[in-house]
């Protein structure tokens, strides 16, 4: 059974549901507080999970304190971890984390268009063809979202860079926060590293949509379908 | 080492003498009060320090120990006089106890504890808290409405064992937005629109941050409002039944985890126990504490964990009074040492009494055995947070606090409990009320959009996206929802990890009603709550409330008068609905003192009520889902305009405001629940409330997937209209609208049957409200056009 490891910062609260969700699609699962994170939790795992939240308050650039923590108590673990082909995840804060730590395609996260931090739903269209995440997702669907900096923004030309080589997982429909070429979620080229900002684990169920009439699917929310791709593409 | 506390003589003082020391110390205590403290001195033979008049005061304060409504109270009512002994007691307490008798195993606690808890399942409770911080929100309205949430949170993390938060509610009272400035001006206060923004930035920032979903909320506007803004906030959380009971015993370690302690929020509960002035900002500026969600999330998070793993003994908050009142409550029975000097602080010199009565906020103290310790202190390390032994129970039954070696406080706490008894009085005289107001009724439709444009109706859209209402993952029935995800729903319904069952929340305000028939107000807001939770799910026998009440100045006998007449009616209704209240609290001296005079608030009662859904497959949503379905209205409409929003703006004040027959209306619901809703006859329902029926039915259709159109000649009445203003916008309680399948339709009727309810209309596919009389159409609206006004009508100020 694939093991997923979910790292907790001070501020890291969404957690419980993401491990719900992980445990729903067959992952064996730890939640584990950083400051007692080792190296080894790492090895174990074949999906490290960066979950939503406001690591450390968030009060400076959103995620670079988590990466900073990251660094001091796993070194390169994570990169290691990586390297030897595991998965990476991000959602949310988790998405700021794992940009700050350099192993998803460089680009910052940055206040939405307007100021705000909003709680929405987002139409989302799948681009990459190659992300196991999305692999078992239609080409369009939603997911809901509730950010303040989610805005991404890109060295010049970085953005149309990532559109052609694959690296943009998903874009928004509507892109109410005003990201560079709508981009929602990036990976990396194998997709095995992946981000987004909007929460798949908030729409594990039909009951988690707000229209009782909603019929996408039978059984599963969207959101259910992201975490199923990893563990099909890692079991 | 300098001294780090005072004695204070007091035993030979004069009257005038104990009066102006009470001023001169901020101790908020009256004259009578002080020659009680001057006895409790003459007896044990000594003069207090500063750290004992402190916690004193603190004790006696209206914040901690709602004299008020524990005062014996002489009210007349229209010249017949009465005595009401506690307030409290009599309409909150003394019916509550009667429906838990009534209702064996449904109230786990009540009345002792940090929060209410009722059986959700066979394995756990849920609880649910509201609190005010309506001083702090005056002065600094962002750390006022941050450090309120917070506290409440703390209150839900201290019930039982350490309660998991699952869902927090935020309702407002403001000035409106568009208050000129000239109002404001010359008052050293802060515009309605920068403490509107700034409290619901401070929601956002604390509830966010701490990962709890901000599920329900109101807000309501009034001029007397502007002085004096009322900021509730509640949490609700869950916990297993068997970590609900607590007790202190000999020999447990007292620690706090957290925040450290520092010179912010002294004199908080006697500040929040006084009239507001010209000079509070300045004055009062120390009282209002600073907030770090971060930390309080890392204590979460050891708490839990620490519950989770059976090493909690005991745990209260910090709130009022610090650590004063929470050493006070865990140790005045046992009896125990406090010792001042460990405890971590922000900064250096502070006086004794500022360490034990500070209010700095992110702290909870726990009882441990001694044997968890070590335990404990690897959760705040793993959790990085910081953990320090106050202290320790014994069993002297004398809480002695210590300082560098020397006793600085050392009170018989049995003696603090019984503060003197107030005496006041109150006064009710029941204005007319009429029916049968000629109005012209010949252009509804621009009555319509007026209402909608009206602060009261407008959509809270931009607040409620400011809030993450979805976090945990359990939010099923969502403050916004319809096809387009934002049409209003009437009660938010939570899934509960570990059980079946479900947590239903809603809550009602109705302060215009108060103005002339508090009584009418009281019932209703009752009413109101109770009936969203009903039709949205709840199982009607399954309902708990909470009671938050506000008002200006108590030794006013007007404004008491309305207080008592409100209590009357709450009482009243709860008996009926079987509802009892589990928690409450209430603010008084909601003044301002200005140069023409104090400008009071309008008695105002907060009614949060929660309970059980017993299956996801009855949740009920408020959103119209089909354009082939038909429309039935439940319960009589009858000329009652009083408080209305359209009374309000045609300056009607001397209307009839709605009268609640709670007990037939329990019967409607329960007949409603029984053998509809959870029979699978109902598709949506939407309770009539503020704006009347053309509000609710076009907010039924803002779902964006149908119109509706409705026959007011047909909707159940007992006294009938003269004219068709009040069917349209007279705000009867007791009532919903219900889609029906229309091949259910004479299923459903027949389940009402004996009722008062009515088919009265049908969906459509026009997108457009029509309203008929007589067979000719009465309004008719664009559902798209009326949606506008309503979804924009914050926009233009936030």
């Amino acid at each position: 059974m694939p093991h997923a490891l979910l790292l907790k910062y001070p501020g890291t609260n969404c957690d419980v549901e993401t491990e719900r969700a992980l445990s729903a699609a067959g992952f064996s699962t730890q939640v584990q507080p950083i400051a007692t994170a080792t190296p080894v939790h790492v090895e174990r795992a074949q999906l490290v999970v960066f979950s939503g939240g406001f690591s450390y308050g968030d009060y400076v650039m959103s995620g670079r304190l988590a990466q900073l923590e990251t660094e001091r108590f796993l070194g390169d673990a994570l990169q290691k971890h990586f390297d030897k082909g595991g998965f990476l995840f991000g959602i949310c804060n988790g998405f700021q984390i794992l940009t700050k730590l350099g192993i998803l395609p460089r680009a910052s996260l940055i206040w939405n268009k307007s100021e705000r931090f909003e709680c929405m739903w987002d139409r989302l269209v799948k681009v990459s063809a190659s992300c196991p995440y999305t692999q078992l997702l239609p080409d369009e669907f939603e997911l809901p979202s509730a950010h303040a900096e989610g805005r991404l923004v890109c060295d010049l030309g970085d953005a149309e860079k990532y559109l052609a080589n694959g690296c943009v997982a998903l874009q928004y429909a509507d892109n109410h926060n005003g990201s560079e070429l709508r981009i929602a979620g990036l990976q990396d080229p194998t997709g095995r590293a992946m981000g987004l900002m909007p929460h798949p684990e908030r729409f594990l169920l039909p009951r988690h949509h707000y229209d009782p009439d909603w019929a996408g699917d039978p059984d599963w929310g969207w959101g259910y379908y992201f975490f199923k791709g990893a563990f099909e593409a890692l079991k | 080492m300098p001294a780090t506390y005072r004695t204070i003589p007091v035993r030979e003082l004069s009257e005038e003498e104990l009066t102006a020391l009470s001023r001169d110390m901020k101790l908020s205590l009256s004259s009578e009060d002080m020659l009680v403290v001057q006895q409790i001195f003459r007896e044990i033979d000594r003069e207090p320090t500063d750290v004992e008049l402190e916690v004193i005061a603190q004790t006696w304060s209206e914040h901690c120990k709602h004299r008020i409504f524990a005062a014996t109270v002489q009210h007349t009512v229209d010249g017949k006089q009465e005595e009401i002994r506690s307030m409290y007691k009599t309409f909150i307490q003394r019916p509550s106890k009667e429906i838990m008798a009534r209702k064996p195993g449904f109230v786990l606690s009540c009345f002792v504890d940090n929060a209410g808890f009722i059986k959700l399942d066979d394995k756990l409770s849920v609880c649910l808290k509201a609190e005010t911080h309506n001083h702090p929100s005056a002065i600094e309205p962002y750390a006022g409405a941050n450090t309120g949430l917070g506290g409440v949170i703390r209150d839900i993390l201290g019930a039982g064992k350490g309660a998991k938060p699952i869902a927090n509610l935020d309702v407002f009272c403001f000035g409106a937005p568009d208050t000129p400035e000239s109002l404001t001006e010359g008052h050293n206060i802060i515009h309605p629109l920068g403490i509107m923004r700034g409290v619901v930035h401070g929601v956002r920032d604390y509830g966010n941050r701490m990962g709890i979903p901000t599920t329900s909320g109101a807000i309501q506007f009034d001029p007397a409002y502007i002085y004096n803004p009322l900021v509730f906030c509640g949490t609700a959380g869950v916990i297993p039944q068997t970590d609900i009971a607590k007790e202190m015993k000999p020999g447990l370690a007292v620690v706090v985890i957290g925040g450290r302690t520092g010179k912010d929020g002294l004199h908080g509960a006697t500040f929040s126990s006084a009239a507001m002035g010209e000079a509070s900002a300045e004055e009062d500026q120390q009282a209002v504490q600073i907030g770090n969600p971060i930390e309080e999330k890392k204590t979460l998070d050891v708490i839990l964990e620490a519950r989770e793993r059976g090493l909690i003994e005991f745990v209260t908050d910090c709130g009022a009074g610090g650590f004063s009142s929470a050493a006070g409550e865990m140790l005045s029975e046992t009896g125990g040492n406090v010792y001042l000097d460990r405890a971590p602080l922000k900064e250096g010199n502070m006086q004794s009494w500022q360490i034990f009565l500070s209010e700095s906020q992110e702290r909870m103290v726990l009882a441990v055995k001694p044997e968890n310790v070590p335990e404990l202190q690897r959760l705040a390390d793993t959790f990085q947070t910081e953990m320090t032994v106050l202290g320790e129970s014994n069993d002297s039954g004398v809480l002695r606090v210590w300082h560098h070696g020397e006793t600085v406080c050392e009170l018989d706490n049995s003696k603090l409990h019984e503060a003197p008894t107030k005496h006041l009085t109150s006064v009710f005289i029941s204005s007319p009320s009429r029916t049968g107001i000629a109005l012209n009724d010949t252009h509804l439709g621009a009555d319509l959009k007026e209402v909608f444009g009206d602060f009261a109706v407008v959509s809270r859209e931009p607040i409620i996206r400011e809030y993450d209402h979805e976090v945990q993952g359990n939010t099923v029935l969502k403050p916004l929802a319809g096809a387009a995800a934002d049409a209003p729903q009437d009660a938010s319904v939570i899934d509960i990890d570990g059980s079946d069952k479900l947590m239903s929340l809603a809550l009602a305000i109705l302060p215009e009603w108060g103005k002339t028939d508090p009584y009418a107000m009281g019932a209703g807001t009752v009413d109101e709550t109770v009936r969203q939770l009903i039709i949205s799910g709840t199982n009607p026998d399954k309902v708990a409330l909470l009671d938050n009440f506000c008002m200006g100045n108590p030794e006013s006998p007007v404004e008491l008068g309305r207080l008592v007449e409100c209590a009357k009616g709450i009482r009243d209704a709860a008996l009926a609905y079987g509802a009892p209240y589990v928690s409450g609290k209430d603010s008084f001296y909601n003044y301002f003192e200005t140069e023409n005079g104090p400008v009071n608030i309008p008695v105002t009662f907060l009614c949060s009520g929660f309970g059980v859904v017993e299956d996801v497959s009855h949740v009920c949503g408020a959103s119209l889902r089909r354009s082939d379905s038909v429309l039935f209205l439940v319960g009589n409409t009858e000329d009652e305009l009083g408080g209305s929003v359209y009374a309000r703006r045609h300056s009607i004040v001397d209307a009839r405001v709605p009268q609640t027959d709670c007990t037939a209306n329990f019967a409607i619901y329960k007949r409603y629940y029984e053998r509809a809703l959870t029979k699978g006859l109902v598709l949506a329902a939407h309770d009539l409330s503020e704006g009347g029926l053309a509000v609710a039915a076009a907010e039924m259709a803002f779902s964006g997937k149908g119109g509706l159109c409705i026959d007011l000649d047909k909707l159940p009445t007992a006294h009938g209209w003269k004219n068709l203003v009040v069917p349209c916008f007279a705000e009867s309680t007791g009532r919903f609208l219900v889609e029906v399948d229309p091949d259910m339709a004479d299923d459903f009727a027949s389940a009402m049957e004996g009722m008062p309810c009515a088919r009265v209309g049908y969906a459509t596919s026009d997108g457009k409200l029509t309203l008929t009389s007589g067979g000719k159409v009465a309004l008719q609206e664009e559902i798209a056009a009326l949606k506008h006004i309503w979804k924009h009508g914050l926009t233009p100020y936030y």
